[in-house]
Order: C-alpha cells, then sequence, then structure tokens
C-alpha cells in the first residue's frame, strides 16, 4: 500500500469536475459503473434488512412454544424476509454486477440507454420505500411472498400491506423490464469491433439469455398484480371465489412468474462462477458451447413447469404427471453445466483464492439443492414435503447455499475493478468459512427437520422429540452467518480505504474488464486490444500460442439500431402483460356469471371506432414515407391525422364506459365487468401512451427540422403504435366477436 | 373386448393411404433416384402410416381428443421434418413455390396448423366427416412443411440464419403453447365430438372405466400434450440451432433483433 490512499479514494467517489455539485453527482449520474455501485450498495443495504429479519425469525423457533414474537409478527417478518431477499437483495445485486460489467466485457462505453438505467435503478429504492412503508400504514403485509388468494384479498387482509406489496412489486417489475431491454439493445448494438454473438463471455452471454426470461416473465407478475389490485382496491372478483373468481388462477399467475423467477435469480449466478473458476483454475471454460447452449434449454424449460409448484393444489393426475417429467428434464442442462464446471477445474492448475473457495462451496452446495429439487418433481415426495421445512431447506440451497454464494465470489473477484483495491484475504477466508458452517448449519437440518414432519409458514411448534434440537442447531447457524456477514461489510469498508492496490488484472484475468484501469475511466476504455477469440488477453499475454480464433473475424460489427432493439424487445414484454389479461379474460368468459354479459355490448359502435384505430396505422405509415421523403408539411399532417383517428378511438371507448357506468355497470358488478374492464382499460391505458408519445414527436418536429437523426426513434414510436392496435384485434375478436359466434 | 384385443385388432388397413404411400415412393424414386435420401423418406413414411392406421387412429377417430392431438403433432412436426430431411441436399424449391418460403407465410402455416384445426366446428367436422378429416391430414403435412421449411431446408441458404431461426421456433412455441394452455383449462369442449363418442368399437366403457380417461381428463391430456412435449419439439430444433450457429465454419454475424 503506498501513495495518497485518502486523496486516491476521493477521486474515486468523485471527479475534479463534479466537486464543485458533489451532492448531486451520484443522484444524478447515469454512469452504468455508478448506477452498478447503487445497485450493489442498495442489495447490501437490504440483504442486512433481510438478514435481521430471518434472525428474529430464528430467534423466535430457537425454543419450542416460543413467545418472544407475536404470530402476526411473525407473518409479517416471513413475507417481508421472503419478498426483500428476492425482489431487493438478489435482483439488485446481480443486476448492480451485470450493469457494471457488461459493457465492459464487450468493450462498450456505457449500456445503450444510460437514462433508462438510471431508472431501473431509482425505482429499487423506490419499491424498497414503498414495501417498507406498510409498516407505518397498518401493518407490513403477512401473507407470505406469494401472497396467495384468498387470503390476500380484502376480506382476509384488511390493512393496506398486501396494496403496498403490490405496488411495491410492481414498481420493481417495471424496472426489472426496463433493465432487461437495456441489456438486450446493448449486447445488440454495442459490442466493439470483433467482439461477435458467439465471442461472448459466458457472463455476458449467460445474461443475455437472462434478459429474455426477465422480459417474459415479469410482465406476467405484473398483470397478476394489477389484477390483484383491482380486487383490493375497486372491488373487482379476480380471486374470490364467492362471486366466481378463482384463487388458483391466482396460483397459475403467481407461479408462471415465479419458477422463471428462480432462474433469473440463478443464471446470473452460473454465469459468474463460469468467468470465476476457469480464471482461478488456469485453464479455459470446458465446453463453452454446451455452457451457452444449456442455459437456453433452461430458459426455455423455465417458462413452461411452474405447475411442479402446484402439486399440493390439485390439478388433476394428467397435468400433474406432464409437469412431472417436464421438471425432471431442467435436471439434464443444469446437470451439463456441472460437469462443464467440474471438468474446467480437473487437471486445472486450482488458484484457492476466496473467489474460488465461494465457487467451489456453491458447486457442492448447488448439486445438494439440485437433487432436492429434483425430488420434488416426484409427485408423491412432493405431497409430503411441500408444505414442510424440507422445502424451506432446499430453497434455500438454492438461494442462499448457490446464488448467494455465486454473488460473494463475484463480488470478491470483481472489488479490485470497481475500486481498484484488493479485498483482505484474511478476512474474506473468515467470512467464507464462517458463511459455509453457518449456512450449512441452518438448513442441513433443516431437511431433517422437515422430514420429521416439521411445518413450515408456523410462528412456534410443540415441544416434539428432536425438533428443540435441531431448531435450536438451525438458530445457532444463522448467526455464524450474521458474523460471516458483519465481516464482510467490514471488509468491504476497510478494503475501500486501505486494501492493496490492485492494478489493472489483479488475478490474470482474460476477458476485457481487465484491459482497464481499475477502477476504469469515465469512457472505460482507452484503447481496445484486439478481438479473436473469447480470451483478448490470453492473446495478448501468449502471442506465441493464441486460442483458436472461433467464428468469422470481423472488423467492422454490424450494429443494429438500438431504438429498434429496445422497443422491439419493450413490445415483448407488453405482449406477455396482454396475453395474460387476455388468457384470464377468456378463462372467465367459460364462467359466466349471473349480471351484464359481453352480448349487451355495442358491436357496431366499436367496430366504427376501431376501424378508426387500424386506418391510424395505415396513416402514421405514410407519415414515415413522408419523412423519408423530407417533405415536413406532408409528414405533419399524416401525423396529425394519426393523433385523430387515435383520439376518435379514445372517445369512441370513453362513451362505451360512459353508457356502461350509466346503466350501472362498473368494474365491480361482476366478474365480466370485472375482466372487461381491465383488459380494455389497459389496452385504452396504452393507446393514450402511444398519443403522448406521437403528440411529442408532432410537437418536435413542428419546431424544427426533425427529421434528421431522428428517423429511428420515430420508427420506434411506429412500432408501438401498430403493436397497441394488434393488441386490439385481439381484444375485439375475443370480447366483441366471439360471442356473436356462438 | 379387452385392451389387449383392441390394440391388437384396431389397425385399419386403409386402401387409399396405401396407394396414396406407393404412389408417392414411385414418384419420389423417379424424382430424385440416387440423390435422395431413403432412409428419412422411409422413416416419414413408417410414422405417417403408424399415425393413420395403428390403434391411435382407431381412437382419434371419435374416442379420444388426447389422441387426436397425438396425431395432431406427428402429421404437422414430425412427418413434414423427415420429408425435409429425405430431400436431396442440392434441391431448391421451384419458382412456382417460392412465395411459400417467406418466414412470415412459414410461422403462419405453423401455428395457424395448430389454431385452424382445433376451431371447434373444424375439429367436429374433421372427426365426423372422411372428406374433412383427408383435407385437414393433407393440410397439415403441407403446413407442416412450409413451416419446418425456414429451418429444415435442404440447402443452407433457403433456411434462416440461426439467430432467426431461434426467434422464429420460440415465438412459434409460444403461440401453440397457449393454445395448448387454452385445451388445458377450457372448461367447455373444444372438440364436442369427443364428449359423447358414438361406440362403433365397443370400446368406451374400457376408456372410461379401465383407463379412467373421462372426457374433460381426456382434454385436459390432449391441451397438455399440445402444451409440454410439443414445446420440446421446438426446443430441440432451438438447440439444433444453437448448434448449427457454432458449428458453422463460417458463420454469419448475428442480427438478432428481439
Amino acid at each position: 500500500m503506498n501513495g495518497a490512499p485518502a486523496t486516491a479514494t476521493l477521486a474515486m467517489v468523485l471527479d475534479p469536475a463534479e466537486r464543485g455539485h458533489h451532492r448531486l453527482a451520484w443522484l444524478s449520474t447515469v454512469d452504468h459503473k455508478r448506477i452498478a455501485v447503487l445497485y450493489l450498495l442498495a442489495g447490501l443495504f437490504f440483504f442486512v434488512v433481510g438478514g435481521t429479519e430471518a434472525l428474529f425469525m430464528r430467534l423466535q423457533l430457537a425454543v419450542p412454544n416460543n413467545h418472544f414474537l407475536q404470530p402476526n409478527t411473525y407473518n409479517q417478518l416471513f413475507t417481508m424476509h421472503g419478498t426483500t431477499m428476492i425482489f431487493l437483495v438478489v435482483m439488485p445485486l446481480s443486476f448492480g454486477l451485470v450493469n457494471y460489467f457488461l459493457p465492459l466485457q464487450i468493450g462498450a462505453r456505457d449500456m445503450a440507454f444510460p437514462r433508462l438505467n438510471a431508472l431501473g435503478f431509482w425505482l429499487v429504492p423506490f419499491g424498497g420505500i414503498l414495501l417498507h412503508f406498510s409498516m407505518l400504514a397498518g401493518g407490513a403485509p403477512a401473507v407470505g411472498w406469494f401472497s396467495y388468494a384468498p387470503l390476500s384479498e380484502t376480506p382476509y387482509s384488511s390493512t393496506l400491506g398486501v396494496d403496498y406489496w403490490a405496488v411495491a412489486l410492481f414498481v420493481l417489475g417495471i424496472g426489472s423490464i426496463g433493465f432487461a431491454i437495456n441489456v438486450i439493445a446493448t449486447v445488440i448494438s454495442r459490442r466493439a469491433p470483433g467482439m461477435t454473438m458467439r465471442r461472448l463471455p459466458l457472463f455476458t452471454w449467460i445474461n443475455f439469455v437472462n434478459a429474455f426470461i426477465i422480459i417474459l416473465a415479469l410482465p406476467v407478475l405484473n398483470a397478476g398484480l394489477a389484477m390483484l389490485l383491482i380486487d383490493r382496491q375497486l372491488e373487482g372478483h379476480f380471486f374470490l371465489p364467492f362471486h366466481g373468481g378463482s384463487a388458483v388462477l391466482w396460483q397459475h399467475i403467481f407461479w408462471a412468474f415465479g419458477h422463471p423467477e428462480v432462474y433469473i435469480m440463478v443464471l446470473p449466478a452460473f454465469g459468474i462462477v463460469s468467468e470465476v473458476i476457469p480464471v482461478f483454475s488456469r485453464k479455459p471454460i470446458f465446453g463453452y458451447e454446451f455452457v451457452a447452449g444449456s442455459s437456453v434449454a433452461i430458459a426455455i424449460l423455465s417458462m413452461s413447469v411452474w405447475g411442479h409448484h402446484m402439486f399440493t393444489v390439485g390439478m388433476g393426475r394428467a397435468a400433474d404427471s406432464f409437469f412431472a417429467i417436464a421438471s425432471l428434464l431442467i435436471a439434464i442442462p443444469t446437470g451439463v453445466k456441472v460437469l462443464n464446471w467440474t471438468a474446467t477445474m480437473l487437471g486445472g492448475r486450482i488458484r484457492f483464492d476466496v473467489p474460488m473457495l465461494f465457487c467451489i462451496a456453491f458447486l457442492i452446495q448447488f448439486l445438494c439443492a439440485g437433487i432436492t429439487g429434483v425430488s420434488h418433481a416426484v409427485v408423491p415426495l412432493d405431497w409430503q414435503t411441500k408444505n414442510s421445512y424440507f422445502l424451506i431447506a432446499h430453497f434455500h440451497f438454492v438461494a442462499a447455499g448457490a446464488i448467494l454464494f455465486a454473488l460473494m465470489a463475484g463480488i470478491q473477484y470483481w472489488f479490485p475493478k470497481m475500486t481498484g483495491r484488493m479485498l483482505s484475504e484474511r478476512l474474506g477466508k473468515w467470512s467464507f468459512w464462517l458463511l459455509v458452517i453457518g449456512f450449512n448449519m441452518t438448513f442441513i437440518i433443516q431437511h431433517f427437520l422437515g422430514l420429521y414432519g416439521m411445518p413450515r409458514r408456523v410462528f412456534t411448534y410443540p415441544d416434539l422429540p428432536h425438533w428443540a434440537w435441531m431448531n435450536m442447531l438451525s438458530t445457532a447457524g444463522a448467526f455464524f452467518m450474521a458474523a460471516a456477514s458483519l465481516i464482510l461489510v467490514w471488509n468491504l469498508v476497510v478494503s475501500f480505504f486501505r486494501g492493496k492496490i490492485a492494478g489493472d488484472n489483479p488475478w490474470n484475468a482474460w476477458t476485457l474488464e481487465w484491459a482497464t484501469t481499475s477502477p476504469p475511466p469515465h469512457e472505460n476504455f482507452d484503447a481496445l486490444p484486439p478481438i479473436r477469440g473469447r480470451r483478448p488477453l490470453w492473446d495478448i499475454a501468449n502471442p506465441d500460442r493464441p486460442d483458436p480464433v472461433v467464428g468469422k473475424d470481423t472488423a467492422e460489427i454490424e450494429s443494429p439500431d438500438k431504438n429498434k432493439a429496445g422497443i422491439l424487445t419493450f413490445i415483448l414484454s407488453e405482449a406477455g402483460f396482454f396475453a395474460v389479461l387476455l388468457l384470464a379474460y377468456l378463462y372467465f368468459y367459460a364462467h359466466p356469471q349471473p349480471g351484464p354479459t359481453p352480448r349487451g355490448l355495442d358491436v357496431s359502435r366499436t367496430l366504427v371506432f376501431s376501424v378508426c384505430l387500424f386506418a391510424s396505422s395505415l396513416t402514421f405509415w405514410r407519415s414515415e414515407i413522408a419523412m423519408s421523403k423530407r417533405h415536413r408539411g406532408s409528414m405533419l399532417g399524416w401525423l396529425a391525422l394519426t393523433i385523430a383517428l387515435g383520439g376518435v378511438f379514445l372517445v369512441g371507448q370513453g362513451t362505451e364506459y360512459w353508457k356502461l357506468f350509466q346503466t350501472g355497470v362498473d368494474v365491480s358488478t361482476n366478474l365480466f365487468a370485472t375482466t372487461f374492464f381491465t383488459l380494455t382499460g389497459f389496452h385504452g391505458l396504452h393507446v393514450f401512451f402511444g398519443l403522448v408519445a406521437l403528440l411529442i414527436f408532432l410537437w418536435l418536429a413542428w419546431q424544427g427540422d426533425f427529421a434528421l437523426g431522428h428517423g429511428s426513434a420515430f420508427a420506434a414510436a411506429g412500432y408501438y403504435w401498430h403493436f397497441v392496435d394488434i393488441v386490439w384485434v385481439f381484444v375485439l375478436f375475443t370480447v366483441y366477436i366471439l360471442p356473436l359466434l356462438r | 373386448m379387452t385392451t389387449y384385443q383392441f390394440l391388437t385388432t384396431a389397425w385399419r388397413w386403409n386402401s387409399i393411404l396405401l396407394i396414396f404411400c406407393a404412389l408417392a415412393v414411385a414418384g419420389y424414386f423417379l424424382a430424385f433416384r440416387r440423390r435422395g435420401r431413403p432412409a428419412y423418406f422411409s422413416a416419414a413414411l413408417v410414422v405417417f402410416l403408424v399415425a393413420l392406421i395403428s390403434p391411435v387412429n382407431a381412437l382419434a377417430d371419435g374416442y379420444l381428443f388426447s389422441a387426436h392431438m397425438v396425431q395432431h403433432i406427428v402429421l404437422v412436426l414430425i412427418v413434414p421434418a423427415l420429408l425435409l430431411f429425405s430431400l436431396p441436399r442440392s434441391l431448391s424449391l421451384p419458382r412456382l413455390l417460392i412465395a411459400l418460403t417467406h418466414p412470415f407465410i412459414g410461422w403462419i402455416a405453423g401455428v395457424g396448423a395448430m389454431w385452424l384445426w382445433h376451431a371447434p366446428a373444424l375439429c367436429n367436422a374433421a372427426t365426423t366427416s372422411k372428406t374433412v378429416g383427408a383435407i385437414q391430414t393433407t393440410s397439415l403435412l403441407l403446413m407442416g412443411s412450409v413451416f419446418w421449411w425456414q429451418v429444415l431446408a435442404p440447402r443452407d441458404a433457403d433456411r434462416l440464419s440461426p439467430a432467426a431461426g431461434i426467434v422464429y421456433l420460440f415465438t412459434a412455441c409460444t403461440a401453440c403453447s397457449i393454445l395448448g394452455i387454452i385445451l388445458t383449462f377450457a372448461p367447455v369442449s373444444i372438440c364436442p365430438v369427443y364428449q359423447h363418442p358414438v361406440d362403433r368399437l365397443g370400446m368406451l366403457d374400457i376408456i372410461r372405466s379401465q383407463w379412467g380417461l373421462t372426457s374433460d381428463r381426456d382434454q385436459q391430456i390432449g391441451g397438455l400434450l399440445m402444451w409440454v412435449p410439443m414445446c420440446l419439439i421446438y426446443l430441440a430444433a432451438i438447440l439444433a440451432q444453437l448448434a448449427r450457429w457454432h458449428s458453422d465454419p463460417a458463420p454469419q454475424v448475428e442480427e438478432s433483433n428481439a
């Protein structure tokens, strides 16, 4: 350690130019590295919060018949613990690492949409505050992180806890989708020359695949949350059985999101491990193609097997069998990955530094998690263990034993790059061993506790044989983990100020983030090394035996328009959202309830204003042609006509709503009304947003020569507008035409 | 009739089918002679015949929606894929058919083959009328071939790039899964013929009581077949695209947009 550490550290926190407005420098930043650090700090903060909640729960469970916590407090704690750990710890931590290192690994200067990136981050504290504000507004939610209906409905949870929970998750979901859009657009359009898709580092590739799961899964949750809020706030009937609603539908929607969510959390962990293990084994990854390809298989399978979370619901033998088989299949691509990592280590010169230690523990614990996981695909076993501590042990082996350990490996591995200083190996080893011992002490025993019959979600338990000492052991383990976390935080703080200077590439790693200074300058790279394979820095260090060239060597990368990539992925996520609303509509359409029905709707009037909406797609297209020909007047005219036609549609829909309200039909009337207003209302809202976007373009075009350089933004707005029209084709058919066919 | 008797006797040697297959064999060898890949072609014929003359067909003929779904999947996805594999590797389409090689047409054909024939009226008609049934079989083979052409065309130049192929297959898989989900959870019968079968073979009692297949569960299995195993066929094709991408000696720079 040398130099003037204090000033060097300060320089790292603030640029000289920023001293003048230092209070805003980090609040207003759009630099991906700073946003990443903010994500990581937020994640660590909530890790302490969620961890403390867990400690309180373990204290309550330490001895039988304990009255340390009230039952309701305990329920609130386990709800908040689960929600916090998933949405405010694991996701922000992995997003933080991706945000920092994905652009660096592909040689980009920043993410494709820096301001969207900042928005995505700031929605995390906003969501966190909303969630925790519930404590001041009558009590935190006490319904579990899955918030099963009808417990989550007003008659059973009358305080505002669930509302805050739903709004917070909605907000966090929007942030996650924005983040995923950014990742996809960045990888597609911001790669350095030579960095073809086949040469992507595995961390980047896996997170690119993961972004697609986020895009497709989070909107499903958001649709469900919207329905739950409509039920609670507007007296809708989606999930309440009294008026024909379906509580099981909530479970389908929740797990259609919830199962992919497991992979959303675990895939970044796979990415980290796939980077760290090769570097610390001094070998390239074994079977790059298999690690990359199996990620795609996992992504796709993850979206069609949610049923295995619902074996205990009673879906019937047929559905159970299909989901059991499909769930067993996931073991194949996951097993392929484990084999790849192990084979990478085989015969390597392994360096047992702290990041590698975390990866080795990850491998062993993830294997256990996988084996108990696959066992849950066997339906009868699942029936026995699903609601016991066996399941708690299983998913904590996934969430903590695998994901948390991999995130720790990532933080230890990349901390030198982010700060320019090494973490203390000595403190790192202390926290590693305490964490391994504490984790296994807490959770291995819970498998047996579950097999001995202890149910989950109970605030206390009778003094049955063996239960007491097993629980006490588990609680003791939790405190080992707390000590490990304290040492980790201490290590981070001390090393940030006084750690050994790291240099550019302390681990002798091979990917591009190590080709720049630590921490990287604002623009990331002064100059990039040539990229001909998957390990550019290896090629530089070993010019006499470089890696084989991967794929065709292109000097210039084709970079498709980032606006197009961004809007198409956004549309994909919106399509998922509407698909869920449409399916919910159809589901309830098949179970008619007394009261208004779709036959009472005025189809002919709707057809008239639908034609206006469809025509607006044509006029927009004319406007685009006029713009490409630089006919400003004609472009303005067609655009104004587009907006007018969209306006007619909204007025038409408004009239329809008004007439319905006058005959006493509103969201709460019956299930048809609930689904009708939800579906058409959300579509109308999207039309409205589209109109706002088009009005902004009209105003810009009115102001001056808009055509220069904004063609792709205009085209992107066009894609969105056409998408809104296409959604209406489906809504029109389902809501208005389908009843006529019967 | 017992299950064993049924499985051994319910083979229907349909003369039209056999003549059609004989003509196809003759046409195949006349057209391609040595250039063809007869192993794939015979596999296609065997699968095709098994689907249409075996007990599966007897069950699909008015008894079980799920058996119909097996037939449907085999005719749309498996037989056309084998047929495309059997073509000589140098073959490209005659100019007349070039319009069919647009990816959009291919996608619509593949997804349309699933959705169109499960509209209740069409599904009923195809099961009750022999003519409509024959039209259905033919159209499924044709639409399946048009769909697979984008991915399995004999010449590499006629296929989509691997990245575009993955998008093509994934979106098709999603569109079909949604139909599978609807069929699985639909409380009403999608194909009412199967709800009250005409018991021509005296099998109904065995199906309902011994096999435990009520008409609700039968439709659920049909939907699940479309939802889960069919998705696995698309998934296999997607993995094949990835393998092709990574093995390509001179790969294109990928241009995925979505």
